[in-house]
């Protein structure tokens, strides 16, 4: 299934398959909300606006999220530049208590892993974001990052590690 | 330990390929450093998975983008195909109506000239030879029938001085009834 990026048909089809993960990526890079709906409206404007072709829905979809992943990273970069912006950021998107008894639970945890995964060198990080709140497998991420297989697959384990002493750490300070 | 973190890692992630995917699984059946070390990694893969962006945060933002992006995206383009199939019908349209007008110009001019020159025919030509008087000068003898002036009717010679521009003021003086007498 041929997909032109500017003819609305194609449009709408990647739209509706693509943004959740769009918008996990640039959250999961960000985590501001209003900054990744932001990123991820930019990715869809450059998407229509160049009118590429791209011979599946998956090739979209791996360029729209090499974009919106680059976009997220390039405002991360920028706020932390500016001090005053990264304080902004993180005061902002304390996620909203959900409902359910463990709820105090789950925002502690949420927090405990955003503050690890915000640690992590970008290139760990890219991986494990599209790995973990992407769901694409190990070929796919390659694709999109252009790096080799095996190379995400040494990546995925390295952050994995990463995350695991830092989440450690987190709960025996939080304990 | 048998397995390294790699290993499991990729076994986790659904990627270990046969026949090491099923070495794994009967490694795993028996060994509980590995089988506890794969938990482990199991928790803090579910764990990371678990602080992902809820799907109704998702939901709305989606809705809102998409009708940002059918107002000033899509459906411009639209307005756009409009406009072109809009331009494309009026350009032949002004260049028909302009041809138009050019057509009644000349057709004007040439259904008149004829009956311009007819004039000299028809109206008796008139010269000044002294102030106050006039002198027909017309032959009627090269004439055709309906060029001679006392053939036309009334109505023909009105319209004829109307549409050369004379103000023809025409009166009846006097109507005497037939038989009847006038005084």
């Amino acid at each position: 299934m041929e997909i032109k990026s500017s003819e609305n048909a194609s449009f709408q089809r990647v739209y509706k398959e693509v943004f959740p993960v769009l918008m996990r990526v640039a959250y999961h890079v960000t985590y501001n909300l209003d900054v990744s709906e932001d990123i991820v409206q930019e990715s869809f404007i450059r998407f229509y606006e160049k009118n590429i072709d791209f011979v599946s829905v998956d090739e979209a979809k791996y360029w729209l999220i090499r974009v919106t992943k680059n976009l997220a990273i390039n405002v991360v970069k920028r706020k932390s530049r500016e001090k005053a912006m990264v304080d902004k950021i993180k005061k902002v998107p304390k996620t909203p208590v959900q409902n359910g008894e463990d709820a105090l639970m789950n925002t502690e945890t949420r927090e405990m892993v955003r503050s690890a995964v915000e640690k992590l060198p970008e290139k760990l990080k890219s991986v494990l974001i599209l790995k973990e709140y992407a769901d694409l497998n190990y070929k796919q991420i390659g694709v999109i990052l252009h790096i080799s297989e095996s190379n995400v697959k040494v990546r995925v384990h390295r952050a994995r590690k990463m995350m695991e002493t830092m989440l450690d750490r987190g709960e025996m300070h939080v304990s | 330990m048998c397995l390294d973190d790699q290993i499991l890692n990729t076994y986790l992630d659904g990627e270990l390929v046969e026949p090491w995917k099923t070495q794994v699984e009967e490694h795993l059946k028996y060994c509980t450093a590995c089988s506890s070390r794969f938990r482990q990694l199991q928790a803090v893969h579910e764990m990371v998975c678990s602080s992902r962006l809820s799907d109704e945060k998702i939901d709305a933002a989606q809705e809102k983008i998409l009708a940002f992006m059918e107002n000033k995206y899509l459906h411009k383009e639209k307005k756009v195909k409009f406009l072109h199939r809009d331009f494309t019908m009026k350009t032949p349209t002004i260049i028909g109506i302009a041809a138009a007008f050019v057509l009644i110009f000349i057709g004007a001019f040439t259904i008149q000239s004829p009956s311009l020159n007819d004039s000299n025919v028809l109206i008796p030509q008139v010269v000044d030879t002294q102030s106050g008087n006039v002198t027909q000068v017309s032959s009627i003898d090269s004439l055709t029938t309906d060029q001679i002036l006392s053939n036309l009717s009334l109505e023909e010679i009105l319209s004829y001085l109307d549409s050369k521009g004379f103000e023809v003021d025409l009166k009846v003086k006097s109507v005497n009834p037939i038989g009847e007498s006038t005084d």
